[in-house]
């Protein structure tokens, strides 16, 4: 059982009140998390005390920050179930997808290959695979959702993996909340001896993502929407997929030796982490995992999920209102995708931010998973750890009170 | 153009100083919403015409009536910024186009929309309102 009081305490931002006055009931969660105090202050730690670059000098220092990046990639790799050496950091989930295109998929992959991704990939996992097929001749096949259940496709999915070689899914649908059977799909993938992507940047802040046990040949992560900072994330992959990766970026850190006829790369890991580490992020985001470590991830899904289901349930009674997607399924996420039937979704969430209530609004980059709904944009409320069953009154109260005076 | 704003909008500006808060405003607003006086219907919604990085579809031709005076036409699919685009029409309406060049969004910021103005809001009033000052600029010089 969660402590939502002492959680919410240890978020300074958490208490804002906005120009308006309003109290700040923050429901944006699946664009990025709020920040606990502990990761707040591992990075100003890192700043005020230890600020330096790493690998590079013989000083107290380099060799504190050294050890604190390294140390943060053990605590990291180890929350996920996977060894430092299978981790590699990133600035994200984005640039961890684009080093599987650029550094595994351009040189694995050739003309005819076939990359099996779904319609409600965000766009992070869409155009890298666009733009590899314009450069290598590779297929893009389009898995399509139930545009009634919202859920993805498995029969089409069946029929798309054959002949595939990679499969890029995400775990969790940033719009719909949704969670893929991803278990499944590596399973299916696996008896082809197809590769997997899994985009676990929705899924890893709600359930336990384990390296390891899924099976799958990457993990692509971000540290902002589970409480670590912006900036910095990571890509999980086997030692035999790093040895078939070649440099995505070039330049310092990566190399062992340089001449003016060429250079040589490092191995492993290494090789993809080109230039300054971000030190004080991967610092920050060791202190979130440690943080997050307190708690059960099965605890905060079903706190995530009863809140997330009631404000479903209750968003449904208010006339105009559709929900895209299923809140109530035990599996979904925290974010639920809404609209009003003539209230236009920027002004509805103008009108709720003057509530105090901090909506997103837009294709959420899912544009194809847009067509597929048949809309333009949505609503979207999005929870997680913090958020609590009253915020969840409050902003039915004010929706409730909008649809009424402005629709 | 006597202030920051032409005279004619005072009584509105008034009228939005004089809600009780910001619901009430953007209550208000809806309500001047529908009563853009030179509207753009949607059939005249074109490429050419419309208002980039506007996340809503906005929309708005510029020209001068045969007295050689502005006339704005606009319309949006967001109610908010067809609102805005309303009360700038009327402020700008039947101006010189040097008159409209010269207009700040001031009367926005007093109504108390202050939100609306910010370049970060996907709303894109802004966006709206600069092409307006860009196109009153050019059709001044002609």
């Amino acid at each position: 059982m969660l402590d939502i009081d002492a959680i919410r305490a240890d978020f300074p931002i958490l208490g804002r009140v906005l120009p308006n006055g309003k109290n700040l009931v923050y429901f944006d969660n699946a664009a990025t998390s709020q920040k606990p105090q502990c990761v707040i202050d591992a990075m100003s730690d890192f700043y005020e005390n230890y600020n330096s670059n790493a690998h590079r000098a013989n000083h107290t220092l380099a060799d504190e920050a050294s050890a604190a990046l390294e140390n943060a990639r053990s605590k990291i790799s180890n929350f996920f179930g996977a060894k430092p050496e299978n981790m590699i950091y990133t600035s994200g989930a984005t640039e961890a997808i684009n080093l599987v295109s650029y550094g595994w998929a351009k040189h694995n992959l050739h003309n005819g290959d076939v990359i099996v991704i779904t319609e409600m990939e965000h766009h992070a996992d869409i155009v890298p695979w666009q733009e590899l097929s314009k450069e290598k001749g590779v297929e893009v096949r389009y898995v399509p959702i139930n545009n009634e259940t919202f859920v993805l496709d498995m029969e089409a999915f069946e029929i798309a993996l054959e002949g595939a070689n990679l499969v890029c899914v995400t775990h969790t649908s940033n719009v719909l909340g949704i969670r893929n059977p991803i278990e499944d799909i590596i399973r299916m993938s696996k008896q082809v001896d197809c590769k997997v992507l899994i985009d676990c940047a929705q899924g890893a802040p709600h359930e336990k993502i384990n390296f390891e046990t899924l099976g799958a040949d990457f993990l692509a992560i971000s540290a902002h929407k589970m409480a670590g900072p912006t900036g910095i994330g990571c890509l999980l992959t086997s030692k035999e997929r790093i040895q078939e990766m070649g440099p995505f970026m070039t330049g310092g850190s990566m190399i062992k030796k340089v001449t003016t006829d060429g250079s040589t790369f490092k191995d492993g890991h290494a090789m993809f982490e080109t230039g300054t580490p971000r030190i004080a992020e991967a610092i920050g985001w060791g202190a979130a995992v440690e943080w997050l470590e307190q708690f059960k991830m099965e605890d905060i899904h079903n706190h995530v999920h009863e809140i997330a289901s009631f404000a479903g349930r209750e968003m449904e009674k208010i006339p105009g209102i559709k929900i895209f997607g299923n809140p109530s399924d035990k599996n979904s996420s925290g974010a639920v995708s809404f609209l009003h039937e003539t209230i236009q979704s920027q002004d509805l969430a103008l009108l709720l931010d003057q509530g105090g209530y901090a909506v997103r609004t837009g294709h959420h980059c899912a544009q194809p998973l847009m067509d597929a709904l048949g809309v333009p944009s949505t609503n979207r409320a999005s929870f997680w750890i913090y958020n609590t069953k009253e915020e969840v009154e409050g902003f039915i109260n004010h929706l409730r009170y909008i649809c009424e005076k402005f629709a | 153009m006597s202030s920051l704003w032409p005279e004619h909008l005072d009584n509105i500006v008034d009228e939005f100083k004089d809600c009780f808060d910001s619901m009430e405003r953007y209550e208000l607003l809806f309500e001047y919403a529908k009563k853009n006086p030179k509207p753009l219907p949607e059939e005249e919604w074109t490429e050419e015409n419309q208002i980039l990085g506007c996340q809503s579809r906005a929309h708005v031709i510029c020209a001068l009536n045969d007295k050689g005076r502005f006339i704005l036409r606009s319309g949006a699919d967001a109610q908010i910024v067809q609102g805005l685009m309303s009360i700038t029409a009327i402020a700008v309406n039947g101006l010189k186009p040097i008159e409209v060049s010269m207009l700040t969004p001031a009367y926005i910021e007093e109504m108390g929309l202050k939100a609306a103005l910010s370049p970060n809001r996907a709303n894109g009033f802004l966006n709206m309102f600069n092409r307006v000052i860009q196109e009153a600029k050019i059709l001044s010089e002609t």
